[in-house]
């Protein structure tokens, strides 16, 4: 039954990564500028990443759960890496960083590869075990959605308006829920296990709130009705 | 001085269409008035009004309007931008 749950909530976190991965394409698709692409490889990563777990936990007794595993621990890590990349070259002139930004995507992605190819063909010298590693990549991911915090933080205080607050607000609770994953790594602590998982949830109900308020819900300069016979702003 | 940053091409068609569409209600659109407005020399304004008529975004009769494919562009455009500035990123 609890296990079910898990399942369950796994599931929901990917259609609900899945689902903001249509729109976050969007800036790509208008501006045709490669550094915003690291938002829709973010979010496509986070949902595979959680895929994964759901298949380790739906799997549990199978061979390749492990593998699972630790392809979910990745999957994850290069998904708030992608994001934090987005963010670090959206604060630089395009002119200048295009050739970075290039390099980075590319080597994130031939990284991902790498990994993915290193837990199907281990090292003979073996992996070092696997709840010392999801701990540093549990930190990694904190660093990462620290600084995309931070920066959003900082653009929502630059320009104060009511309507940017809410992006801040979904990364540090994605930032919480890996906080309380390592607590729970650490100590075991069911508050922390159980903490995780809601403050992930909400975090991703964040996001989807504001894709709903941008593409369903503004008043546009052009309302979307009536083309022909609007009124234009005198 | 505080130097402004460079406007793409994207950006300046989407400033160009949304100043359009507020003069639309006006008889005549002068274009002089347009290249103060949109901040664009007057002889790459003229070059940018001839690519959005081949795109079908604005028309020339009897004065300077959106088409309603121009219209649909703008709408989309202008809810990227806001999607742009919620999610925190940096488009300029």
């Amino acid at each position: 039954m609890e296990n079910v749950a898990l399942i369950l909530m796994e599931v929901v976190s990917a259609i609900l990564c899945f689902v903001l991965l249509r729109f976050m394409i969007e800036p790509y698709h208008t501006t045709g500028e490669g550094r915003y692409l690291g938002l829709p490889l973010g979010f496509g990563f986070l949902g595979v990443s959680y895929i994964f777990m759901g298949l380790s936990l739906y799997f549990e007794s199978l061979l390749f759960v492990e593998d699972l595993k630790w392809l979910q621990l990745f999957t994850q890590a290069y998904a708030f890496a992608f994001l934090a990349a987005t963010y670090y070259f959206s604060k630089k002139p395009p002119e200048r960083t295009r050739l970075w930004w290039n390099i980075t995507y590319a080597g994130l992605l031939f990284a991902a590869v790498v990994s993915y190819l290193v837990v199907f063909e281990q090292p003979m010298f073996g992996l070092p075990s696997y709840k010392t590693v999801d701990e540093y990549f549990r930190l990694f991911n904190i660093v990462c959605l620290a600084y995309i915090s931070i920066h959003t933080l900082r653009s929502h205080v630059s320009q104060p308006d009511p309507k940017t607050i809410w992006i801040p607000l979904s990364y540090l609770l994605l930032g919480f829920s890996q906080y309380s994953s390592l607590i729970w790594s650490l100590d075991s602590s069911f508050a922390a296990f159980v903490g995780a998982h809601l403050l992930r949830i909400a975090g991703l109900l964040v996001f989807l709130v504001v894709v709903y308020q941008s593409f369903f819900g503004l008043r546009h300069a052009i309302p979307k009705e009536g083309i022909r016979d609007e009124e234009a702003p005198t | 001085m505080r130097k402004l940053p460079r406007r793409d091409k994207l950006k300046i068609y989407g400033d160009l269409l949304y100043f359009l569409h507020t003069e639309s209600k006006k008889e005549k659109v002068v274009l002089t008035h347009v290249q103060l407005k949109t901040n664009v020399p007057f002889d790459r304004l003229k070059h940018y009004i001839d690519e959005l008529k081949e795109l079908g975004l604005i028309l020339d009769e009897p004065s300077l309007k959106l088409t309603d494919k121009g219209k649909q562009y703008l709408r989309e455009y202008e809810t990227v931008l806001d999607f742009m500035k919620r999610m925190g990123l940096i488009y300029e």
